[in-house]
């Protein structure tokens, strides 16, 4: 049977495959290691780190809505400083490529966590959250202005070394402006989409079900619209994408990579199938062998021709 | 850990009630143990979308069985009515961490409402040679008690006591006037038995037993129930509230720091 290469590389950023996991649905790389060696995977996004520590939202912090689901966990983590301590080392076991998410406040979080994210370590790459829609101030704030998220692209480029993601919001008007301003800020790659803003409502009690009000909606519904902006920022800008949103199947990720998506990202279908990671990995193997390419990264953008 | 598991049955208890028998044949028996629960997949289309947790209320190691009740409260538990015989479910599980298995003294059960599901398995699991019993439990009204399985602790022999709201079977009331009685009695008794409770209910009565028991030096421990997602701890989504040592609030992961926590630790009001 011929072999199918599965690897790839975006920018500087090197992957055994395709497949990685998405922040904040797969905790610190641990918790999924019940169902299999999180080593099969191209790689693992950690939850977002800020600064200092935060307790996030209160609960409630889910509700489902039809194919999809609402989060509004706030950005709950250890902090910058137990992340580093505790939590970094353990992910050094893993023997998958280790993304590390970072959100703040203020450019000068950015730069701060950029610069104590060591170079020399299992980090991969540095995902810059511009686009968490469940805090009150930063997050999705610079996310939503090209000029701002420009800036603390360029701002916290100039603290590391390491490859640079952009996690993009999809609450805009124009994703292309967007990413043009990322990658003007210096950013290697960009990751799309974040969760879309929703909220649900509790007849009964006639309050909104999320604490918080409002939250990220993710899962199969956002599908779509993930697809598109994916397709859509392919054709603007010349940097390598992590397509993500809803993929739950090899199928819904052949179709990212049609888009454009050099590599896809696992989110909320780890909680419905923990093993839909691996079974990614093994349909584009096959459907690669089947259409005859000999390495998955033939087919990215296929669909633009 | 995620294992197709066989329905050997699913039927409602007691018609009308909405209370359903689940009875799961497969590998989650050989490592389960009481106060934990699965986290089971209703459907096979995208919506709803998510998993149910649902906690775990009996197993039986030889035969490989564990049983479960649900009570019909939205589109996902109306589905898993739906399930027949004979048809496999995806289930992750066992998940989270069980109760503390007492080996001497007293252990006092608090049940409120449905509550009582997870509580059977610990019944089923305490040596009663060497610990003595004790159930309260309160619910809306005999109806209710009858559905969730009131003949199981006539048949198990134990010592219960149950109050009701509408005032239709036992004492009329909540669960705390049938908590405050019990241990007015037991303290006149001045017995010297060392007592463990565990309480697992709505998170309302929860909190006030919890609070009776703390006041009268009682360890409590509670099972709490939050919506969940990922049910292992990746997505942080069931998260509680505790007070840590040194004072300061942290939260604690439902599905994999619990769902059992101490009651003394637990925050019930953080941030309302």
């Amino acid at each position: 049977m011929q072999k199918v290469d599965l690897s790839t590389q975006l920018a500087g950023l090197k992957l055994k495959n395709p497949v990685l996991t998405s922040s904040g649905t797969y905790g610190f790389g641990e918790e999924y290691g019940a169902f299999y060696d999180p080593g099969f995977l191209g790689g693992i996004t950690v939850k977002g780190i800020t600064p200092k520590a935060r307790l996030g939202n209160p609960v409630p912090r889910l509700a489902e809505t039809p194919s999809g689901m609402l989060n509004a966990v706030g950005l709950e983590n250890p902090g910058l400083e137990v992340f580093l301590n505790a939590y970094l080392p353990r992910l050094e076991a893993l023997k998958t490529a280790v993304i590390v998410n970072i959100s703040g406040f203020s450019l000068d979080d950015y730069a701060l966590m950029a610069e104590a994210m060591p170079e020399e370590s299992c980090i991969a790459a540095l995902e810059v959250n511009i686009s968490c829609p469940n805090i009150k101030d930063g997050g999705m704030a610079f996310g939503t202005d090209p000029r701002s998220a420009e800036e603390v692209l360029r701002v916290t480029r100039k603290h590391t070394k390491l490859p640079l993601i952009a996690k993009l919001s999809p609450n805009v008007t124009d994703i292309t402006a967007l990413a043009k301003a990322v990658a003007n800020g210096g950013a290697d790659i960009i990751s799309l989409i974040n969760t879309l803003l929703g909220m649900r409502i509790d007849i009964t009690s006639q309050k909104p079900i999320l604490a918080n009000t409002m939250g990220g909606l993710s899962g199969p519904a956002v599908l779509p619209v993930a697809l598109r902006m994916v397709y859509q920022v392919y054709a603007a800008v010349k940097l390598p994408i992590i397509g993500m949103g809803g993929i739950s199947s090899w199928q819904d990720a052949v179709e990212f990579m049609l888009a454009g998506a050099s590599a896809v990202s696992v989110g909320t279908a780890n909680f419905v199938n923990p093993l839909a990671p691996l079974e990614i990995i093994e349909g584009l193997e096959e459907y690669c062998r089947q259409h005859g390419y000999a390495a998955v990264r033939e087919i990215v953008g296929l669909a633009h021709r | 850990m995620l294992s197709a598991e066989k329905v050997v049955a699913n039927q409602i208890v007691v018609p009308g009630s909405g209370i359903y028998k689940l009875v799961l044949e497969g590998e989650v028996a050989a490592t389960a143990r009481p106060g934990q629960f699965v986290h089971l997949q209703v459907g096979l289309a995208t919506d709803p979308l998510l998993r149910r947790p649902v906690s775990i209320a009996g197993i039986d190691r030889e035969r490989g069985i564990v049983t479960l009740f649900y009570r019909v409260a939205g589109r996902g538990t109306a589905l898993l009515a739906g399930v027949g015989e004979q048809e496999t479910l995806s289930v992750i599980g066992p998940l989270g961490n069980g109760f503390t298995l007492p080996q001497a003294g007293e252990l006092l059960l608090l049940a409120g409402g449905i509550g009582i599901f997870p509580l059977f398995s610990l019944m089923d699991a305490v040596d009663r040679s060497k610990v003595k019993v004790k159930v309260l439990w309160g619910a809306e009204n005999r109806q209710l008690l009858e559905a969730a399985g009131r003949q199981r602790l006539v048949d198990l022999a134990l010592d219960y006591e149950v109050s009701t709201i509408d005032g239709s079977m036992g004492q009329p009331g909540l669960i705390t006037n049938l908590l405050e009685s019990y241990l007015r009695k037991r303290s006149l008794e001045s017995t010297q038995q060392r007592i463990s409770t565990v309480a697992c209910g709505p998170p309302v009565m929860l909190k006030a037993v919890t609070e009776i028991c703390l006041r009268e030096g009682l360890p409590v421990e509670v099972s709490l129930e939050e919506r969940m997602a990922c049910g292992v701890g990746a997505c942080r989504g069931c998260v509680c509230t505790v007070r840590a040592a040194g004072g300061t609030l942290e939260r604690r992961r439902v599905c994999k720091d619990g769902p059992v926590f101490k009651g003394r630790e637990v925050v019930w009001d953080a941030e309302g």
